[in-house]
């Protein structure tokens, strides 16, 4: 395949698909809107496709795994996810309704949802180590920490709030005032660097789109 | 007569988009005459522990897990620079990876749609040091759609295959977390960051080295070594500058009780 075809041509297609979307958010005209929405809808279709991709990697990571640690429980480990993505795609096939219907929504319910769930609640203990280790008085910028996150706390908490009543106006200026502010600076920061990267590829030279493979 | 052209509330957006356009033009000729370089950046200290954290991995015999966020693959999205920069370090810790002879482990996004430049950035990694056929496919782990089963997945490959560095760099929501503190547990060195400011507190807790907010924007482009995405730093320095001017400016409005600014902008 020549150079043209293989990197030229697909950074223009890039760069004219952006410049089209940035155009649409900037002009109300009809037609930019329209193709906006059909780019819209080929994303969607693309995403989709790409599932099966997905799954081949999937596969080939689970059997390399299963090759290097014959056991039982390597097995079991690998033959799981391909029982509970067929027992869902069955059930969205043959019964009428499709994901919408109850037994599909009985897997869901039963299986997803409590899984994710379960995961989910885990975060919080994670997160309670992690704070245990950041909240250890060790040097100036810890005690700060603790200190402002204390107050923090303890403002919400109602016998704070009626016997160190200052407590509370004071939680909220450092929730208002300190955090806002320096959340701002960092959230423009991070939004003109995302700006930069989004101009460069529009461009054509951004360096993670010329990589070979 | 312009401003009947534009959409409402667009007119401020598109002069920063014109002040970008015009600093990119300029930073761009200044990297390709060679005047802009890496050592006229700041050191960021989390740079050089992605290679202490691989060597590491080498001398315990331990993989090195490299990880973008369980969405962190957006290619249409507003986040999408965050997944280029990600890119940047995948191809970068490829490298690393390929030259000290450790084992990489990627934890792909469920956005499929990426894979293609994931694998490409792995394969170049391995490529550029003369290494290609110690890329393995099986490296790149995909684990489908939702953030806990990629939770999931991604702890149980700490816990089974051991964790010497991992590196997480991406797009994060509620999957950081577990991940970053589970990869602690199972003594792994933790070095990432997230452009997301609302999940940058995990990194700052969880992490041995944090890239805080936008300097995974400049790593990305320290690491790549590429002149056109150093110019991006100082690009986005002329951003700053016009922001700082906007708050002057509408600073100075309002204490003389003058609407102008504010009115003209559409703020």
């Amino acid at each position: 395949m020549s150079y043209f075809f293989k990197k030229q041509l697909p950074i223009i297609l890039a760069s004219l698909a952006g410049v089209l979307m940035v155009a649409a958010y900037f002009l109300p005209w009809q037609p930019l809107q329209d193709i906006k929405g059909l780019m819209t809808n080929w994303i969607v279709v693309i995403s989709a496709a790409t599932v099966a991709m997905g799954f081949v990697y999937m596969t080939t990571a689970q059997i390399k795994m299963y090759q290097k640690n014959k056991t039982t429980l390597q097995l079991i480990y690998t033959i799981t996810p391909y029982v509970f993505f067929t027992g869902f795609a069955l059930s969205a096939v043959f019964y009428p309704g499709g994901s919408q219907s109850p037994e599909y929504q009985w897997w869901f319910s039963n299986i997803y949802s409590n899984v994710g769930a379960t995961i989910y609640a885990i975060m919080y203990f994670t997160l309670a180590s992690s704070a245990y280790r950041t909240f250890r008085v060790s040097s100036i910028e810890a005690t700060a920490l603790i200190a402002g996150g204390m107050i923090y706390t303890l403002r919400q908490i109602p016998l704070f709030q009626v016997y160190t009543p200052w407590i509370v106006p004071l939680g909220e200026w450092f929730l208002l005032v300190p955090n806002t502010g320096g959340g701002r600076g960092a959230v423009i920061a991070a939004a003109l660097a995302a700006l930069v990267v989004g101009i460069r590829t529009l461009w054509g030279k951004e360096a993670t789109l010329e990589v070979q493979g | 007569m312009l401003l009947g052209i534009l959409a409402d509330g667009t007119l401020q957006p598109l002069i920063l988009l014109a002040v970008l356009v015009a600093a990119t033009y300029n930073y761009n000729r200044k990297a390709f005459a060679g005047e802009i370089k890496a050592d006229q950046l700041r050191e960021i200290p989390a740079i050089a522990a992605i290679t202490e954290g691989v060597g590491k991995s080498v001398e315990e015999g331990k993989p090195v897990h490299y990880a973008m966020g369980a969405s962190g693959g957006q290619l249409y999205t507003q986040l999408v620079s965050m997944t280029l920069v990600s890119l940047a370090f995948l191809n970068y810790i490829s490298k690393l990876c390929a030259k000290f002879e450790a084992k990489l482990i990627v934890h792909m996004p469920y956005q499929a749609e990426s894979i293609p430049l994931i694998e490409a950035m792995v394969r170049d990694g391995y490529k550029s040091e003369g290494k290609e056929g110690d890329f393995q496919q099986s490296c790149l782990r995909y684990y489908g759609q939702g953030a806990l089963s990629w939770t999931q997945a991604v702890t149980a490959s700490y816990d089974q295959e051991g964790v010497g560095l991992n590196l997480s760099i991406g797009i994060f929501y509620s999957d950081c977390p577990i991940s970053l503190e589970m990869a602690k547990i199972k003594g792994g060195m933790n070095v990432g960051g997230t452009g997301r400011w609302i999940m940058v507190y995990c990194f700052a807790m969880m992490c041995d080295y944090v890239f805080l907010g936008q300097e995974i924007y400049v790593a990305g482009a320290i690491v790549s070594g590429n002149p056109l995405m150093l110019a991006g730093v100082w690009i986005e320095d002329a951003g700053k500058f016009y922001s700082l001017l906007l708050l002057g400016l509408g600073l100075l409005a309002a204490l003389l009780g003058v609407g102008a600014v504010t009115a003209l902008f559409g703020l």
